[in-house]
């Protein structure tokens, strides 16, 4: 078995910041004698990630992610553990490493805004080493997929955020990169253009077998693409597996909404054994039920009350993750 | 030596500035200004007698040789590697595959080029109004070629380690200020160094800004003889390998301590 694209072991970071009491006096005094606090951005964290995944990194804000990415892509070096990606040691930055990899950042351009974005790629391409048939073939490529022919001669600081956002990945993906952190990918973005990116992003992925990373706040985003999600909070791993397995994990209950004839019998719903009622407009109620309840509260519903419509859905999973992050439920995390 | 991408990255950078030529002539003009005071100034006051044997002719000679050659060696880069380290575009440079000082020498190199078609016909229409004297022989010419390049690589590689003081602290950019002060106090800005008075004189000698603009100039004038070519040149490179020095140690530590602490 080859192996894995990405592989961490045990990978830690800590940040030492300089710190003070408010004040002026405070301020002066840190001129001489600085205290410092080490904060612990990552804990002890371990995966591996095979060629051809997607992955989505999720997480609250400060959670690690970054720090973590940024370790991964080489800009940051690791306090412990230990890190290959491509067979490489990201922080030695390596040409030949830096060759394979991409990193995409929602909120930093690496275009040049003054030249139109087809001058700009051709740069890109010199220092990436691309053979110029290699690059108008994959340029072709490109604009075909993300539609662009029409931006291609205007300056990049003409061109709105959505535009920009596809000469970025162009300019990301032009040397075939096998390995692509993606962070924020779809800052900003119009839903339309969010589809049409991930999209993209999809079909590279498959046609080329690179892995990918994916740190993103749009749900939409990391459900549509990634089989895989990791979870960090507070730096350390809270979870590695499916998306659909997390929101059970995390939140086995059903949503079952209930429309009804007769507002009145509404007192007699057995709101007990973890049932709870979330939501109520008019005759329609929604109510919490644990997933092993379900068959017997929906069938005990329909027989004694007069329904005129039921559903039952997954919780969405942008609550779920939201109980997540604000609770920090879970074993292992304070 | 990733060449092809350095090459690129000129291109690059003269496509983006010529996008917006104006800005960069009005830089040029900007920094065109303090040495054509100098010139009037000085002009001005040589008009009745030569002030230590200099004529009105020489100054005019001095101030417009002073704003080629203050042009040809000023590292405007200096200025920009302090944002890129503050707002985190240091993390793009560092990410490509390609030595990260070619990213300043291309924008070195292609302003050089920008800054010339605008300073070079500025400074022959003065010299046509002037007619300053000049006549080096060729071997001036050529010892006054060498020090030219010495003085941009010194003056460019000491900007350089300044600025990257800003991977520890924010505000590095006032000792680029400094720089600039002092410069215009010792590298014959002011007044050419021949000219300045005794401690001062000393201190242009021994600091490294005489060789940043003074000092190619003093040869091209022919204000020294071998043996003052041969001791500049010396404390030129004696003051370049210095600077280069103290730039590797500065650049090391500093990506590693950006690289512990995260952009």
């Amino acid at each position: 078995m080859p192996e894995p694209k990405i592989t961490v072991r045990n990978l830690s970071k800590t940040y030492r910041v300089p710190e003070r009491e408010e004040g002026l006096m405070a301020s002066i005094g840190s001129l001489w004698r600085r205290k410092y606090r080490d904060v612990e951005a990552v804990k002890n964290i371990s995966f591996s990630i095979e060629a051809g995944e997607m992955v989505g990194f999720l997480g609250p804000n400060g959670a690690g992610k970054t720090t973590t990415l940024k370790m991964l892509a080489g800009l940051l070096y690791p306090t412990a553990g230990e890190v290959r990606v491509a067979g490489f040691v990201p922080w030695q930055r390596k040409p030949d490493y830096l060759r394979r990899i991409s990193m995409v950042l929602g909120n930093k351009s690496q275009m040049l805004w003054d030249i139109p974005p087809r001058d700009s790629f051709r740069i890109t391409a010199e220092i990436y080493r691309v053979p110029r048939i290699e690059l108008n073939k994959t340029l072709d490529e490109l604009f075909d997929l993300l539609d662009m022919q029409a931006i291609l001669a205007k300056p990049v600081r003409n061109l709105s955020l959505g535009e920009r956002m596809k000469c970025e990945l162009v300019a990301a993906l032009l040397y075939r990169p096998q390995v692509l952190f993606l962070d924020e990918p779809t800052l900003g973005l119009d839903i339309s253009m969010q589809r049409r990116l991930r999209q993209f992003i999809a079909e590279y992925n498959q046609r080329t077998g690179a892995a990918v990373i994916l740190t993103s706040h749009y749900m939409a985003d990391v459900e549509a693409l990634c089989p895989r999600v990791i979870m960090i909070h507070h730096g350390q791993l809270l979870y590695d597996g499916t998306l659909h397995l997390l929101a059970n994990q995390f939140a086995p209950y059903k949503l079952l909404r209930v429309t009804i004839n007769d507002d009145s019998q509404i007192d007699t719903l057995p709101l007990s054994g973890g049932v709870a009622l979330v939501a109520h407009e008019e005759s329609s109620w929604t109510l919490h039920v644990p997933q092993a309840e379900v068959p017997a509260f929906a069938a005990h519903i329909l027989n004694t009350l007069p329904v005129l419509d039921i559903a039952i859905e997954d919780p969405a999973i942008e609550t779920v993750i939201d109980t997540i992050y604000s609770e920090g439920i879970v074993g292992g995390v304070q | 030596m990733n060449l092809r991408g350095g090459w690129a990255l000129i291109k690059g950078t003269w496509m983006s500035w010529l996008q917006q030529r104006s800005f960069f002539f009005l830089l040029a003009f900007g920094w065109m200004i303090p040495p054509l005071i100098m010139l009037f100034i000085w002009y001005t006051a040589a008009s009745t007698q030569a002030i230590d044997g200099l004529t009105q002719n020489d100054f005019v000679t001095y101030y417009l040789l002073f704003i080629l050659v203050n042009q040809l060696t000023y590292s405007q880069t200096n200025w920009t590697v302090g944002d890129a380290i503050r707002n985190g575009d240091m993390n793009l440079i560092l990410l490509r595959p390609i030595p990260p000082l070619f990213y300043t020498v291309a924008s070195e190199v292609a302003g050089k080029v920008v800054y010339m078609t605008f300073v070079i016909p500025v400074v022959v229409v003065l010299a046509l109004i002037f007619h300053p004297a000049l006549h080096p022989s060729l071997y001036q010419i050529l010892a006054f070629l060498l020090a030219l390049m010495f003085a941009w690589l010194l003056r460019f590689f000491w900007g350089y380690w300044l600025a990257l003081l800003a991977f520890w602290a924010t505000q590095a950019n006032a000792l680029l200020g400094i720089q600039d002060a002092l410069i215009f106090l010792l590298a014959g800005q002011v007044a050419p160094v021949a000219l300045l008075p005794g401690p001062l004189g000393v201190l242009a000698q021994l600091l490294p800004f005489r060789y940043m603009i003074s000092f190619p100039i003093e040869i091209l004038l022919g204000h020294l003889n071998t043996s003052q070519i041969l001791t500049g040149f010396a404390g030129q490179i004696g003051w370049l390998c210095t600077t280069l020095i103290i730039f590797t140690g500065i650049w090391r530590n500093g990506v590693r301590h950006y690289t512990a602490v995260g952009g």
